[in-house]
C-alpha cells in the first residue's frame, strides 16, 4: 500500500475511536505536504499552480486548526463576505477533496451508510457528512449555505446546523434571473453581514467589504484577460490545480492571493509557447484521482485543458461601489443557477473563445443537476460545431469510478477529435460521441 | 386539463380560467423515451414526467422548481417542444414575509402567462370558489410518507393493509391553509397585491415540503398520536426524502416501512412482499397471512385426530425453493433444498415430492402447507402463504430462541430482521432492488473467477494482501475483479476483498436496524466461511449459524401451519 493510502487508513480508523486524535494527524499530515509544496513545490508546475496549491491548504490547514474562527460553507457563499468578516471559510467540496486526497473518505461514506443517507446523494456532501459523524471535521464558528447550486446543500447544513449547535444562515437565491431577485439576494446578503458580525463579536467595515469585492474584481478581468490567449497558449497543468483555481473564485474570492493568482496565471500563459494540442473546454468537477484521467490531462503537452464552465463562472468582473449588488449579482446569475440555457451559451462562447477542438461534461456521481443537463448540453454544444463526450464518473468517491470504462472513453474521444483535426477530417460538423 | 406536479402550484387560479387541474405522476412501465433524452441517473419521477410529456402527450404543465431533477426536467421538456403551456414557478425555500411577496409575485406572473396563452378571462368568483379545506380523520391509520407515491402503489399498499390509510406524500398532503373568503376579504380590503399575498402565504404555511429550509414542523406528521404505523416511500436519485427517513427512523415510536421504487409500476408491483410483512407486524402475530385461517378439511380433521399428522413449509426463493416437514411434535422429519428452476409452482411441487419421499410420508398425510417467499403467491398447493420475513424470525426462534438479530443473505436480497423472545418480527430492513452484497453477487464474482461456490467460500481464507473491492455495484465490482485478475493479484487476496465488500454492505444494513445480540445468519450465504468471518469481523459480534441455516424461512413456514393446526 502507498504512503498516502496507508495514511488516510489511519487517520480513517482512529477518527472511530480518537477523532480528536485522528484530526491532528490529518492536520499534521497536511502541515507537511504544505511545507513539501513550500520548499519542494512540483517543477513541472507553472508558478500560478504551485502558488494555488500552497495557497489553498494554507486555507484548508488554517480551517482545521482554528475551527473558532472558520465557517462551514457551501461553495456559492460569497467569500468576500467571510474574507470582510476575518473567518476562514471551508466548503463541502474542499474538505471532501482534501480527504479523498488524503484517501480517508471511505470511512466517511461507510459513517453515511451506516446512518441510512441515500448512495445516490453526490459524493462531495456524503464525504463531507461523513467527516462530521465521524467528527473529523470539527465543530465551526457558524455555518452558512446557499441552495445555489446543489440540493445537497439543502439536507447537508441544516443537518450540520443541528448537529453542531452553531449558528446558522441561509441565503435563498430564485431560480429567476431578473432585477428583483437580484435586489431579494442582496438584502440576505445584508442580513448575512449582521449574522456575521454577530457571531464573530467584530464589525465588518464597509471598506473592507469593498475591499474584497474589489480583489474579486480585478482577479475576474485578469483570470478572463487570459482566457482570451488560451487559443493557442496552455500551461501545464493538473486535474487538481484546476480544482484549486475552483477555490480561488468561490472559497478564497475577495483575496489578495485570488488576484496575485490571476496575475501569476496571465503571466504564466503570456509566457507559455504556442502549442497546437487538442483543446479540450472542460464542465463541471475534476475527478481529479482517476488514474486514467490523470494520465490524459495531467502536464499533458498534446491535450490540453483549455477552460473548464466553473471557474470561468466564478471569475466575473464585479462593481466595488455596490457590493452587495455584485455579490447577489454573481449569485444570482451564475450559470448553475436557473434554466441550463445560459449555461449553455456561455460554454459556446468560451468554446469559441479558445477554439475548443471539444467539450467534456463530466457528470459527477449524484449531481441531478449536471447530469439532467448533459444530454441538453451535448446537443446544443455539438450543434454549434462542438464535439460534446458525457463523462460519467465521481469527483471524490472512486467506488462510483471505473477506470477501465473512463479510459475508453476518454480515449476513444481525444482519437476520434486527433481525427477531425487531422487533413482527412474537416471539422465542419459536430462528431458523435457516446457518453 | 392543465397538469401539476406539487402541492405549492396554485391550481385554484385555473378554476378562475375554467380549467381542471390534475395531477401528474402516474408510474410508466418503463423509461424508454425518457432515457432517450434525459440521463439515466434523474429520479424516477422525473423520468416519468418527461416520459408522459413523450407518450401520453401532455400539452399544458405547471412545474415547481421542487429540486435539481425537476429543474432540468424543465429544461428538457422545454428543449422537446411538446408542451403547448410550460410553466416553472419559483418556489422559495423559506416561508418568512418577504420569500411570501416574491411568491406572491410568481403566482401573479404564472396568471399573467396563462392569461396570454389562454386567451381566457380569469373569473374571481370561481377562483375564490375552488378553494377546498380538507377533512381531519381520528381514526387510528397507516401514513404514507416521504415522496410521492403513484396510485399503483397507493392501492398496493391499501390491497395489504386493513386499516384506514393516508396518503400525506407531496401533493396528496396538498391542504392551503387560506381560504376562497379569506382572500376576497384581502381583495376587497387592499387590492389585487394583497390577493396574492394571502395566497401565497396560505401555500407557503402547508406543512412543508422537505426541500424547504425550515422543515421541523414535518414530525407532526410522523408523531401524531393517531398514527400507527408509516410506509415511507423513496425514490432512487431522490435524495431528499431518503435523507429524510434516516431523521424519521430514529425519531419515530411506531413501526415504520422503507419502500423504495424507480417509480415504474413494475417497481411497485414488487413491494407487496414487503407491505404484506409489514401488515403483520402490526396487524399482530396471530393470524398473519393473507388467506385467514385456513379451513381445514374433513379428511385432515380426522387425520389429526389420530394424534400422528404432518405439515410442511416451502420456501419459493429466487434462487432455491426448500421445503421443511414437521410432525405433530415440532420435530424436523424431512427437509430439502432444490434449485427454483422451472417457475415457482413447479420446484414447489417437485420438493414436497421428494421431502415426502425422504420421509416415507404420503401426501395425505400433510394436513397443512404454508407457503412463503417470493415465489409464494404463485403456489396453489398451499393453504396460506406469509412473508418470508415473518416466516424467518419465527424459524430462527426454534432454532435459538436468544437470537433478536437475523440477517438474511438471499439470492436476490438482504434483510436484517429484529425478533422479539417470542419469535414475533419487530422490524426489518432490506436492500433495494440491487445485487450488491446478496448471493447472486458472489455467483456473478465466482462466474468471473472460474470457481464454484464451494470454492469461493473458503479460498478467500488464505489472503495475504488486503485488497480493497471500492464498487458494490455487481457491475462495477466485476470489471474490477477482472482489472484485480489482470494485474495478477492473488486469487484469494481478491476473494477476501469481495467478502469484505459484502460484510461492510451487510454490517451497515444491520447497523441501520441498531445492532442487538445474537445474531444469527440464515441463506444460502451461511455456507460461505468468507464471509461469515468477514461479517463477524465487521460486526464484532459471533453470528450464530447452524445446520438449518438456509432452510429457516420454510420451516417458520411450517411451524405457522402447524399453529393453524391448533386454532
Amino acid at each position: 500500500m502507498d504512503i498516502i493510502g496507508k495514511f488516510g487508513e489511519i487517520v480513517g480508523n482512529q477518527s472511530l475511536t480518537n477523532p480528536e486524535r485522528a484530526r491532528k494527524l490529518l492536520l499534521a499530515g497536511y502541515r507537511l505536504q504544505e511545507k513539501k509544496l513550500e520548499l519542494l513545490p512540483d517543477r513541472r508546475l507553472p508558478e500560478s499552480g504551485k502558488y494555488a496549491a500552497k495557497i489553498v491548504m494554507q486555507g484548508m490547514i488554517k480551517a482545521l486548526a482554528n475551527p473558532e474562527k472558520a465557517a462551514m460553507i457551501s461553495i456559492f457563499v460569497p467569500g468576500e463576505l467571510l474574507r470582510a468578516a476575518g473567518l476562514a471559510p471551508y466548503s463541502v467540496e474542499a474538505l471532501s477533496c482534501f480527504l479523498t486526497g488524503t484517501k480517508c473518505e471511505q470511512i466517511c461514506l461507510a459513517q453515511t451508510e451506516k446512518e441510512g443517507f441515500p448512495e445516490t446523494m453526490c459524493s462531495y456532501h456524503r464525504i463531507f457528512l461523513g467527516a462530521s459523524l465521524t467528527d473529523l471535521a470539527p465543530r465551526p464558528k457558524c455555518i452558512l449555505y446557499t441552495n445555489l447550486a446543489c440540493d445537497g446543500n439543502m439536507m447537508t447544513f441544516p443537518y450540520l446546523q443541528e448537529k453542531y449547535q452553531v449558528p446558522g444562515f441561509y441565503v435563498d437565491v430564485p431560480f429567476e434571473k431578473n432585477r428583483e431577485a437580484v435586489l431579494y439576494v442582496a438584502d440576505q446578503l445584508r442580513e448575512a453581514r449582521v449574522f456575521l458580525e454577530e457571531v464573530t463579536g467584530r464589525e465588518i467595515s464597509e471598506e473592507a467589504l469593498k475591499t474584497a469585492v474589489s480583489n474579486s474584481s480585478r482577479a475576474g478581468a485578469c483570470y478572463r484577460k487570459q482566457l482570451t490567449l488560451r487559443k493557442t497558449k496552455n500551461p501545464p497543468t493538473t486535474l487538481t490545480n484546476e480544482l484549486y483555481a475552483l477555490f480561488m473564485c468561490h472559497l478564497i474570492s475577495g483575496s489578495e492571493e485570488a488576484v496575485k493568482y490571476t496575475r501569476l496565471l496571465l503571466q504564466d500563459v503570456e509566457r507559455t509557447p504556442e502549442g497546437d494540442g487538442l483543446r479540450i473546454l472542460w464542465m463541471h468537477m475534476m475527478p481529479f484521482m482517476q488514474e486514467p484521467a490523470q494520465e490524459a490531462f495531467n502536464f499533458a503537452s498534446d491535450v490540453h485543458l483549455c477552460g473548464c464552465d466553473f471557474i470561468r463562472d466564478g471569475f466575473r468582473e464585479m462593481d466595488p461601489e455596490h457590493p452587495y449588488q455584485a455579490m447577489a449579482e454573481k449569485m444570482v446569475y451564475s450559470i448553475y443557477n436557473g434554466s441550463v440555457d445560459q449555461r449553455i451559451q456561455e460554454t459556446i462562447d468560451q468554446a469559441r473563445l479558445v477554439d475548443a477542438d471539444g467539450v467534456i461534461v463530466f457528470t459527477h456521481w449524484g449531481c441531478k443537476s449536471t447530469a439532467g443537463a448533459s444530454t441538453l448540453i451535448k446537443k446544443e454544444m455539438e450543434a454549434a460545431g462542438f464535439p460534446t463526450m458525457i463523462l460519467d464518473g465521481d469527483g471524490c468517491n472512486p467506488a462510483n469510478n471505473t477506470d477501465g470504462q473512463t479510459s475508453t472513453r476518454l480515449g476513444a474521444f481525444l482519437e476520434m477529435l486527433r481525427e477531425e483535426r487531422s487533413p482527412r477530417g474537416e471539422r465542419q460538423s459536430a462528431g458523435r460521441a457516446e457518453g | 386539463m392543465i397538469y401539476y406536479v406539487c402541492k405549492y402550484t396554485p391550481i385554484e387560479l385555473f378554476a378562475g380560467f375554467g380549467e381542471e387541474c390534475q395531477v401528474l405522476e402516474s408510474m410508466p412501465e418503463n423509461f424508454d423515451l425518457s432515457d432517450q433524452v434525459a440521463h439515466g441517473n434523474l429520479c424516477g419521477f422525473g423520468k416519468s414526467v418527461i416520459q408522459a410529456i413523450l407518450q401520453d402527450g401532455v400539452k399544458e404543465l405547471v412545474l415547481v422548481n421542487c429540486c435539481d431533477c425537476m429543474r432540468r426536467v424543465y429544461d428538457i421538456v422545454k428543449s422537446t417542444g411538446k408542451c403547448e403551456f410550460l410553466y416553472m414557478l419559483d418556489l422559495p425555500h423559506e416561508d418568512r414575509e418577504c420569500e411570501a411577496r416574491r411568491f406572491a409575485g410568481s403566482i401573479a406572473r404564472l396568471k399573467k402567462a396563462y392569461e396570454s396563452y389562454s386567451g381566457k378571462t380569469f373569473d374571481r368568483k370561481a377562483f375564490f370558489q375552488a378553494f377546498r379545506k380538507k377533512t381531519e380523520s381520528k381514526d387510528p391509520y397507516i401514513g404514507i410518507l416521504g415522496v410521492r407515491v403513484s396510485d399503483v402503489l397507493e392501492r398496493t399498499i391499501r390491497d395489504s393493509l386493513r386499516m384506514e390509510v393516508q396518503n400525506l406524500t407531496c401533493v396528496s398532503g396538498r391542504n392551503p391553509e387560506t381560504t376562497g373568503k379569506e382572500l376576497k376579504a384581502a381583495l376587497e380590503a387592499e387590492g389585487e397585491d394583497a390577493l396574492y399575498l394571502a395566497y401565497a402565504r396560505g401555500l407557503l404555511a402547508q406543512m412543508p415540503c422537505f426541500r424547504m429550509n425550515h422543515t421541523g414542523q414535518r414530525n407532526k406528521m410522523y408523531l401524531d398520536p393517531n398514527l400507527r404505523g408509516v410506509i415511507y416511500h423513496t425514490i432512487k436519485f431522490c435524495d431528499y426524502y431518503g435523507f429524510e427517513y434516516a431523521a424519521v427512523k430514529r425519531e419515530i415510536s411506531v413501526p415504520i416501512l422503507k419502500i423504495e421504487t424507480d417509480f415504474t409500476s413494475q417497481s411497485a408491483g414488487q413491494l407487496s412482499t414487503r407491505v404484506e410483512a409489514f401488515a403483520e407486524t402490526i396487524q399482530g402475530p396471530e393470524n398473519p397471512g393473507r388467506g385467514g385461517t385456513p379451513v381445514l378439511n374433513e379428511e385432515r380433521r380426522e387425520r389429526m385426530k389420530t394424534g400422528n399428522y404432518y405439515v410442511a413449509g416451502i420456501d419459493s426463493g429466487s434462487t432455491s425453493t426448500d421445503v421443511v416437514i414437521l410432525n405433530q411434535d415440532r420435530e424436523i422429519v424431512s427437509s430439502r433444498i432444490i434449485p427454483t428452476g422451472g417457475g415457482a409452482m413447479v420446484s414447489a411441487e417437485k420438493s414436497l415430492e421428494l421431502a415426502l419421499e425422504q420421509a416415507n410420508i404420503a401426501r395425505e398425510d400433510i394436513v397443512c402447507i404454508v407457503t412463503t417467499g417470493y415465489g409464494r403467491a404463485y403456489i396453489n398447493s398451499g393453504d396460506d402463504s406469509i412473508t418470508e420475513i415473518t416466516c424467518h424470525a419465527k424459524g430462527a426462534h426454534y432454532l435459538n430462541p436468544n437470537v433478536r438479530t437475523i440477517i438474511d443473505i438471499g439470492g436476490q436480497d438482504i434483510k436484517a430482521i429484529r425478533v422479539d423472545g417470542e419469535g414475533a418480527v419487530k422490524n426489518f430492513l432490506m436492500n433495494d432492488k440491487c445485487a450488491a452484497g446478496t448471493g447472486r453477487f458472489m455467483e456473478m464474482m465466482a462466474r468471473t473467477l472460474g470457481l464454484t461456490l464451494e470454492e469461493i467460500s473458503v479460498k478467500g481464507l488464505d489472503w495475504k494482501e488486503n485488497i480493497v473491492i471500492s464498487s458494490m455495484c455487481t457491475v462495477f465490482a466485476e470489471s474490477e475483479v477482472v482489472s484485480l485478475v489482470a494485474q495478477n493479484k492473488s486469487v484469494p487476496d481478491i476473494i477476501h476483498g469481495l467478502d469484505n465488500s459484502v460484510a461492510a454492505k451487510v454490517s451497515a444494513l444491520t447497523a441501520r436496524l441498531g445492532k442487538e445480540q445474537e445474531y444469527m445468519l440464515t441463506g444460502g450465504v451461511a455456507r460461505n466461511q468468507g464471509i461469515i468471518r468477514a461479517l463477524e469481523e465487521k460486526l464484532g459480534e459471533k453470528l450464530y449459524i447452524c445446520e438449518e441455516a438456509q432452510i429457516c424461512g420454510a420451516l417458520g413456514a411450517a411451524l405457522f401451519a402447524l399453529e393453524k393446526c391448533g386454532e
